[in-house]
Order: C-alpha cells, then sequence, then structure tokens
C-alpha cells in the first residue's frame, strides 16, 4: 500500500499532520461500522468521481437542484441512492434538505449507512483537497481489507436535533462510547454529528486535531500552535465555509 | 467547542483589540484594498483558500507561492491543512443537518444577516435566518 508521504516537498508538512493522515488513510480500507472495507473505499473513489457528473454540474448550475432530473455518471459499485448522497454531499453541500435525507431514507438508505458514508466522504476531502492544494496528485487508495461490519448502534441514539440521530454527551456516559466526547457533558453539535456511528467521530475528529486545532487550543488566543495565528486560520476557514455556503 | 469560524474570527479580534471585517469571508472581491479584512496577510490567505476550494491549478499555483513567499514554507502547508479540514467538517454539519446552538446564534445574530450568511440557503433551511 502506498503510504502517504510529504517528505522531499519545498514546504513542510508537520509530522503529526502526515501521522494523522496515514491513520486516517488506513482506516478508509479497513472494514467499518456498517460498511464493509470494499464499500468504504468505493464510496472514497465515488466520491473523487462526483465532480465529474454531468448531473451534479446541472444541478449545481440550476436555481433549485431538485429541477433536474436525471442519472448520475457513477463508477457502478455502490447502488443509485448512496451514490446520490455522495455527489450531492460533494458538489452541493450548502443546498442540502431534510426533505432531500428524508427522501433517501424512505428510498431504503439505511441511516446508519448514510452516517457512516459522511464520514468517508469528509476523511476523502479531508485528505484530498489539502493534497490538491499543495499541487500534489491524489494519493491512491488503500487497499480494501476483508472483515464483517461490528454494526454497532449506539443504544441510546435518538434523533434529537439533527436530521440523523445522534448519541447526546449525557446519554453517551456508563455507555460503551463513554469515551466518545472525552468525558465532557456538553460538546457541539458537529462533534455529535456522527455519533450515531461512534467511529466515524472517532476517526475524523483525530484529523481535526491535527489539520486545524485540539479542542482546548481553538480559544486560547494567548498561544499560537501553529504558523498561522488563530485569526489567519479562522479567516481561511470562515472563507471556505462561505464559499460552501454553510451556516454551522 | 465551537467550530464557527466567524465567531472565533471576531473573538480573536476582541483578545488583541483588533476590529476585523467579518464581510471579506463572504465578499466577491478579494483583491481590492482592505481585501484582507485586517488580518495579517488576509488578501493572500483569501486568495489561496478560494483557489483551492474553486480547484483552479493556476490560481492555486500562484497563491501557494504568494503565501509561501511572504509568509513561510510553514504557514502554507498549515493553510492548507486548516483549509481542506473546513471543506470536510462544512460537509459534515450540512449532510446531518445539525442546527446552529442556540448560544451561538445569540453571538452571531448581529453579523449574519450583515455579511450575507444568512442569505445561504441552509439558513432558511434550519430556520434561523434572522
Amino acid at each position: 500500500m502506498t503510504e502517504i508521504n510529504y517528505q522531499g516537498l519545498p514546504w513542510p508538512v508537520r509530522d503529526d499532520v502526515t501521522a494523522a493522515q496515514r491513520r486516517a488513510w488506513e482506516r478508509l480500507g479497513r472494514v467499518g461500522t456498517w460498511l464493509t472495507g470494499a464499500e468504504r473505499i468505493a464510496v472514497a473513489a465515488e466520491t473523487r468521481h462526483a465532480p465529474n457528473c454531468t448531473l451534479c454540474q446541472q444541478r449545481k448550475d440550476a436555481l433549485s437542484p431538485n429541477s433536474v432530473n436525471g442519472r448520475h455518471d457513477q463508477l457502478g459499485a455502490l447502488p443509485e441512492l448512496e451514490v446520490e448522497q455522495i455527489h450531492r454531499i460533494h458538489t452541493d453541500p450548502g443546498r442540502l434538505s431534510r426533505a432531500w435525507y428524508r427522501d433517501l431514507c424512505d428510498g431504503g438508505v439505511a441511516e446508519e449507512r448514510y452516517v457512516e458514508i459522511v464520514g468517508v466522504i469528509a476523511t476523502a476531502v479531508a485528505i484530498d483537497t489539502f493534497t490538491k492544494g499543495l499541487g500534489l496528485d491524489l494519493w491512491p487508495l488503500p487497499e480494501a481489507q476483508e472483515g464483517m461490519p461490528s454494526r454497532h448502534r449506539p443504544a441510546a441514539a435518538e434523533q434529537q436535533m439533527a436530521w440523523v440521530s445522534t448519541l447526546s454527551p449525557q446519554d453517551a456516559m456508563g455507555s460503551v462510547d463513554e469515551d466518545l466526547y472525552g468525558g465532557r457533558p456538553t460538546v457541539g453539535n458537529v462533534v455529535q454529528a456522527m455519533s450515531l456511528v461512534p467511529a466515524e467521530v472517532r476517526n475524523f475528529f483525530d484529523l481535526v486535531t491535527h489539520q486545524y486545532l485540539p479542542p482546548a487550543a481553538m480559544m486560547d488566543f494567548a498561544t499560537e500552535y501553529r504558523a498561522i495565528s488563530h485569526a489567519q486560520i479562522e479567516l481561511a476557514a470562515g472563507r471556505v465555509s462561505a464559499l460552501n455556503q454553510c451556516v454551522y | 467547542m465551537n467550530y464557527q469560524p466567524w465567531a472565533l474570527l471576531r473573538a480573536s479580534g476582541h483578545n488583541d483589540g483588533s476590529e476585523y471585517d467579518l464581510s471579506v469571508m463572504t465578499g466577491a472581491d478579494i483583491s481590492g484594498e482592505g481585501a484582507g479584512g485586517g488580518v495579517a496577510n488576509g488578501a493572500l490567505l483569501l486568495r489561496f483558500a478560494t483557489a483551492a476550494w474553486a480547484g483552479d491549478a493556476g490560481d492555486l499555483a500562484a497563491a501557494r507561492t504568494e503565501i509561501a513567499e511572504t509568509m513561510g514554507a510553514a504557514a502554507l502547508t498549515d493553510t492548507a491543512a486548516v483549509v481542506a479540514l473546513f471543506d470536510a467538517i462544512d460537509r459534515v454539519a450540512d449532510a446531518t443537518g445539525i442546527p446552529l446552538e442556540d448560544q451561538k446564534a445569540a453571538i452571531t445574530a448581529d453579523f449574519r444577516s450583515t455579511i450575507g450568511i444568512d442569505d445561504f440557503a441552509a439558513a432558511d433551511e434550519k430556520g434561523y435566518s434572522t
């Protein structure tokens, strides 16, 4: 398997960033909670393929994405509705809606698979956008590993604040997922967003800690933790969020 | 934990006595005077973030060179890491339909409308446009 390696670049990539990306890449090919290793790799591959989809481009250009029908240009390894999920999340995230999500579920997409797919998309985007940002070729996807998904669903997960079911910090206490929020009684909604599949929270927030900041550093304005300041970090982050039309 | 960059940029400014212009993050003009919003080398960061998001190889190459020469090579890779991470975490927030916490909605209400965040489709969808 090709290992992520930024040695030899004219710009130094921090060792902890490289290490976090290597962990994430290795997990990408591992059997998931609801998806096999092969399915997780297929999701990552479809994520990369989505920008080439004619239907997605037409929808992106339309006043409403719902006004354009058709079939996605796809790689053929995943069910049609999961391709719809992946393509829309990748190409037009700012115009997703609860009704769109409900349509996917009514059509047969399982909520747990939906959330795990979101986690795989997020991991692929975090690493691919970084790689492209530095002008490098994308890393080859890892090989899929064998194994059966654990199908672990937190017993106390329920629909409470998001479209998807989530596990609150209070309900995580005393459960097998007690470590999920580090024992904190409250965490931001985005940290809880994928908690229906706890492994995806752990996986993705490992990248968050290294590519962005650890939780304790986010509002510690007295100390600078990166080669760019807090203000510079937030300006760059805010610009991307604005371009993605993300209101969170 | 607060992952909302607009609020954190303003909080950062309060800490060091600066009043940053948050509208540059949503603005169309990222090359004019004041384009950086008062943040040191802000215009360079905005250009890089915009080019990385758009995937424009030419603009991206130019933005990389600008940042590396002006701010240093480590600043370039740290900027790329942040930009990529937010390109991903935005999708987590949008795809799961999480709402903005009441507290964050309250502390950002005064500028969300002004800088155009409330005009995003998701603001109406999630019911917290002002």
